[in-house]
């Protein structure tokens, strides 16, 4: 099964990543390499995209906590945007949608 | 057409769909497809679909990950829709594995509240999601192995197909 992670830098320590496909126990280990080496002092923001994301389930969560974690350790930002409502209804039924940085749509719109 | 309501669930094989596999992360996705199918069958939302298709694939992944540590290990998988004694139509999910005896102490979190970031561990919100989105979480320990059964009751009205408008 298909997962594309895509990663723009703007040379300032903005990181804008889009994620597509399922993310699941096959894939998200996928996600996990291709968000871990973003996570340098060097970046202070990291935006996830995850309007092409239908489904993900708890090891995909568990990878974005690594990205919570990056943020509190460093100071920089960690935002998820523009999600689907079925990974939103996911993030609520974990209770994590208070923990997690949300923002509505799309960040580039002024979120 | 199917009528639900009208037929011997137990004894058709309407509403039913089984198969083993060799449990591997990849299977996932064959699962995930086989619980869409039963879950539209039984008329749920797009987001309910999407609920109980998750704690499925949750236990698939903590069969998987915790029972054969991530080694091919033999599954078997039913899911059925059962009308209850109160008309109720509920969704079964029941898997077999042949792994070693799980520890059930860990199932026990169906109470979960809150979580904070440094809390989270996949297998535990995993766990924490199957309790939160199914009415019974069954674990019997075999002599052989495991048995989990996973129960979904739909709303009153949820009209599947085949069911009568």
């Amino acid at each position: 099964m298909k997962l594309d992670v895509t990663v723009e830098t703007n040379g300032a320590g903005v990181v804008k990543v889009a994620v597509e496909g399922t993310v699941n126990i096959h894939t998200s280990p996928r996600l996990r390499d291709a968000l871990k080496p973003l996570f340098v002092n060097q970046n202070k923001e990291i935006h996830i995209r995850l309007s092409g994301v239908p489904f993900m389930d708890s090891s995909g969560i568990a990878t974005l906590v690594e990205g919570l974690q990056w943020a509190r350790q460093s100071g920089g930002r960690f935002t998820l945007y523009d999600l689907q409502d079925t990974v939103r209804d996911l993030f609520s039924l974990a209770k994590l949608d208070s923990v997690f940085d949300i923002a509505e749509g799309n960040i580039e719109e002024g979120a | 057409m199917v009528e639900f309501e009208t037929l011997d669930l137990e004894q058709s094989q309407v509403g039913k769909l089984k198969f083993e596999l060799i449990c591997q992360r990849d299977c996932v996705h064959v699962l995930h497809s086989m619980v869409e199918v039963i879950a539209l069958r039984a008329g749920l939302t797009d987001m309910e679909t999407n609920r109980v298709a998750l704690a499925v694939d949750e236990l698939f992944a903590n069969i998987a990950d915790h029972g054969y540590g991530d080694t091919p290990g033999r599954v078997q998988f039913e899911s059925k829709i059962h009308i209850n004694d109160d008309g109720m139509k509920e969704l079964h999910f029941m898997f077999r594995d042949y792994a070693s005896i799980v520890d059930i102490q860990g199932w026990d979190c169906g109470n979960a509240t809150q979580c904070s970031a440094a809390d989270i561990t996949p297998g535990g919100l995993g766990i924490q999601l199957i309790h939160s989105i199914m009415d019974v979480v069954e674990h019997v320990a075999l002599d052989d192995g495991n048995q989990w059964t996973l129960i979904y009751i739909c709303k009153q009205g949820t009209k599947g197909v085949g069911d009568e408008a």
